[in-house]
């Protein structure tokens, strides 16, 4: 089985648009302009997804699904985010469950009009119903038995008050895989001209997973590299491969001040990797490292333990994944950068933006005990040269 | 619109708290913009890779601008303004420049003067602000630079003047547009100037 990350592409898109007729929705009922900052799709396991999704609150709707699709799709918000978003409600927290219920309608509607249209079927979709969930019971019925699921995940964000939240997008799996694979697996190998022609973005659905696994592994090694050389408690927050647009990357890191380091990959597969910290994490960080207090908070004692942590922190990451794929991947010397977020790492996605429109980013947030700290790495792929490797995982 | 809603229900899930069942009658999705999102009535937040033209006294924003571009063009006469957020310097003849040309500095400018002769702005008569394109890594060749030397020449054949120009360096910048037609230009450190 095969999907074209391409074709996840188009998926995207139309998640993209159903979460914005979701703002528009909310923005309505509540009078606050909301939009939508970034909207990215996850492949992972149920079991990743499930415990990404550990210890949290959802609060959403559920479609049923029939025709063109069948299956379930759920919309949901985390609940402590839509407690702010609807307080803001003329009616106050009273209007909850149908002002909930009305958003994921509409957002659900826009998500699989897209869907129907690109099908040319129609599909029945139940009427929504309302349901309150703890942790991996948002999931629909399909997610956790399979080999994998697809979240899409957009941010929301209002700019007037200080507010920012996602809704989530959850199509049931098994359909959905089959639609995308079903659909696009003649388009996978037609090439094109982003693709350089002969060249596929297709891999195959098992190796995503695994490459979301990677993104997994990759994580833990870096923070062991951590622990091991700061002797500071590291664990990792989250760790999850998402299909983003690349423009929309710089939005995602936001334009808070931002310090840490880039590196350049080159093997297989090519690419970037940033790591990146708020201003105050990135000084924290530098001052547990370094063995008197620096004389200025990120100045060259500070800049060099970054680079230091940059350093280890990706080789831990491409260490695991050359392993795993078999590859020889190797980083070029860490730059540092401090400035603001989105600009740090827009002339990355500039650069792979000349070859591709949608990147895989992998979110990690690693936390270190006893400091305030966590960051953010940002591991942007070539996709041909990823698929590439993944399509010789899923041979070997 | 090919879907459809029906009666059916899917079994319920074992651990979820339901309720309800009533349907939105109907709900309309709300009407859906391409491209930059009005985020308050008098701005309008332009991401990468999109522009934004406006003829009444909004503010045309954008942030995080690094190697990328911004070009604001403005016809003081016709008080029509645009800002364009391009990514890399040419577009033409990619098919990603069709669907979207404003990621590219070429065709950017291009579908942005158009733009603004639709909204009633007489393209001999703009005048442009740039901002950007700076030198953020040694790691990535002269994307930045690369950006503001295509700015200047497809300005040129357009016959568009640029009256005041921010770029270079080392240094990410965000930057407004108001009705007054300048170009105020803040970088990470909080530094401000209106050029």
């Amino acid at each position: 089985m095969r999907v074209d990350v391409r074709a996840l592409g188009a998926c995207n898109r139309l998640a993209e648009r159903g979460a914005k007729q979701a703002a528009g929705a909310l923005s309505d009922l509540t009078g606050t302009d909301l939009a939508v900052e970034v909207t990215g799709a996850s492949v992972a396991s149920g079991e990743d997804l499930a415990e990404s999704f550990a210890g949290r609150e959802s609060i959403g709707v559920s479609v049923g699904l029939r025709g063109g699709l069948d299956g379930e799709a759920v919309l949901a918000f985390d609940a402590v985010n839509a407690d702010a978003l609807l307080s803001l409600l003329p009616g106050g927290q009273s209007m909850e469950r149908s002002a909930v219920t009305e958003v994921g309608n509409i957002a659900l509607g826009g998500f699989l009009d897209g869907w129907a249209n690109y099908l040319g079927k129609a599909i029945d979709m139940s009427p929504p119903r309302y349901f309150e969930a703890d942790g991996a019971a948002v999931l629909p019925d399909g997610a956790l038995a399979g080999d994998g699921v697809f979240l899409f995940e957009s941010r929301l964000d209002a700019t007037t008050t200080d507010l920012d939240f996602s809704i989530y997008m959850l199509p049931d799996s098994g359909p959905f895989r089959d639609l995308i694979v079903g659909k696009t697996a003649p388009a996978a190998t037609a090439g094109g001209e982003a693709n350089g022609g002969t060249e596929s973005t297709a891999v195959s659905y098992e190796s995503l997973s695994t490459f979301s696994s990677l993104a997994k592994q990759g994580s833990a090694n870096a923070a062991d590299n951590i622990a091991m050389m700061t002797g500071l408690e590291t664990s990792v927050d989250v760790s999850r491969l998402r299909f983003v647009p690349l423009a929309d990357v710089p939005a995602e890191v936001g334009t808070e001040p931002h310090a840490g380091t880039v590196f350049e990959l080159q093997g297989e597969p090519s690419g970037y990797l940033a790591i990146l910290f708020e201003e105050s994490s990135a000084a924290a960080v530098a001052d547990a490292m370094l063995p008197m207090e620096p004389d200025e908070p990120l100045g060259d004692m500070a800049q060099n333990a970054l680079c230091e942590l940059g350093n280890v922190m990706t080789s831990g990451f491409i260490d695991g994944w050359a392993n795993v794929l078999g590859t020889s991947i190797t980083h070029s010397p860490p730059e540092f950068v401090h400035d603001i977020g989105a600009s740090t790492i827009s002339p990355l996605v500039a650069k792979l933006s000349e070859r591709q429109d949608y990147g895989f980013v992998i979110d990690t947030a690693i936390q270190t005990e006893g400091i305030q700290a966590r960051c953010d790495v940002y591991a942007l792929p070539d996709e041909r040269e990823l698929a590439r490797a993944l399509d010789r995982l899923s041979e070997s | 619109m090919t879907r459809s809603l029906s009666d059916d229900r899917p079994d319920e899930p074992a651990d979820r708290t339901e309720s309800g069942g009533d349907a939105v009658a109907d709900a309309e999705p709300a009407a859906v913009t391409g491209g930059a999102v009005p985020d308050d009535p008098g701005r309008i937040k332009v991401g990468v890779g999109e522009f934004a033209v406006t003829s009444d006294d909004a503010v045309l924003t954008t942030s995080g601008l690094g190697s990328c571009v911004a070009v604001a063009l403005v016809d003081e006469r016709a008080g029509v303004r645009g800002l364009l957020h391009a990514m890399l310097p040419a577009g033409e003849g990619r098919t990603t420049a069709v669907s979207r040309p404003a990621k590219y500095v070429d065709t950017g400018i291009d579908s942005l003067i158009g733009a603004l002769d639709d909204a009633g702005a007489d393209p001999r008569r703009l005048e442009a602000r740039v901002a950007g394109g700076a030198e953020m890594l040694d790691l990535t060749d002269a994307v930045g630079p690369r950006n503001v030397e295509r700015v200047g020449e497809v300005l040129d054949a357009a016959g568009v003047p640029v009256v005041a120009s921010d770029v270079g360096d080392a240094v990410g910048r965000t930057v407004r547009f108001g009705p007054d037609g300048r170009l105020v230009v803040r970088a990470a450190d909080g530094f401000e100037r209106a050029i």
